[in-house]
């Protein structure tokens, strides 16, 4: 009375896509983030800075501890510009 | 145009014009999030003036801040790059290991307090800055020197 090996293939199949899409998912998760761990619940501040990052390093998650900052930093400073109406 | 209605601004300009040359320069501080994020109250200790200084003129400049601050701005930048130097040149090691750790945990000081202990006793034993977080309530250890964090990932002790 064993239970026929037919029986387990489902369970196989289940547990390789959900290992499939976890994996997945965290490896392109690390990929975008230049290889460390994703920020999460960010706000305006941590988005802003992380702009601000991405000035100095060109990237978003790249860090830089330098205390003069690069060449040109001072005058690449966006300004958010909106569409008049009237 | 006393009211406003909210929009939605996608796009942006990018100004490349430098300050005009009757305005004294100020090298910007390099340091992006993290590291500032780390020497935060290193800075605060040390620039404590400068910057009560840069906030009261903004206070009392009526929105003409922007303007008739831009000495006491140049100081406040002047003061934190000077922290960020100080670090960098006595403490680099202790200081790359809590901004790295910081980086790695989305910039959350309590799960890094192992890294930010080596570098606070580094920090005052170099350069005299003490970490003090303001405001807290008397008579009670303050939450950077408890080895255990509430929140952390880690719940024993961190170090």
């Amino acid at each position: 009375m064993g239970v026929p090996f037919e029986a387990l293939l489902p369970y196989g199949i289940i547990i390789t896509m959900f290992g499939v899409s976890g994996y997945g998912l965290h490896y392109v998760k690390r990929f975008a983030n230049d290889g460390k761990k994703a920020r999460w619940n960010r706000d305006l501040w941590d988005r802003q800075m992380m702009e601000r990052d991405q000035r100095i390093t060109g990237s978003f998650r790249g860090q830089s501890s330098n205390h003069q900052a690069p060449t040109g930093f001072e005058v690449s400073n966006p300004w958010k510009i909106e569409n008049r109406i009237y | 145009m006393a009211q406003r209605d909210a929009r939605f601004n996608q796009t942006v300009l990018v100004d490349t014009t430098p300050m005009p040359d009757h305005i004294p320069k100020v090298e910007e501080v390099g340091a992006t999030s993290a590291p500032l994020m780390s020497a935060a109250y290193f800075i605060g200790d040390r620039c404590k003036a400068f910057n009560d200084d840069f906030m009261k003129c903004k206070d009392e400049a009526n929105g003409r801040g922007e303007i008739d601050c831009l000495k006491e701005g140049r100081k406040v930048t002047r003061c934190a790059a000077s922290v960020i130097k100080d670090i960098n040149t006595h403490c680099l090691d202790q200081f790359k290991a809590h901004w790295e750790c910081l980086e790695n945990n989305n910039h959350q000081l309590w799960e890094c307090r192992r890294a930010e202990m080596q570098l606070n006793n580094c920090v005052f034993d170099k350069l005299g800055l003490k970490k003090t977080i303001p405001g807290t309530p008397e008579g009670q250890v303050p939450v950077h020197l408890r080895p255990k964090q509430k929140y952390a990932q880690y719940p024993g002790p961190q170090w």
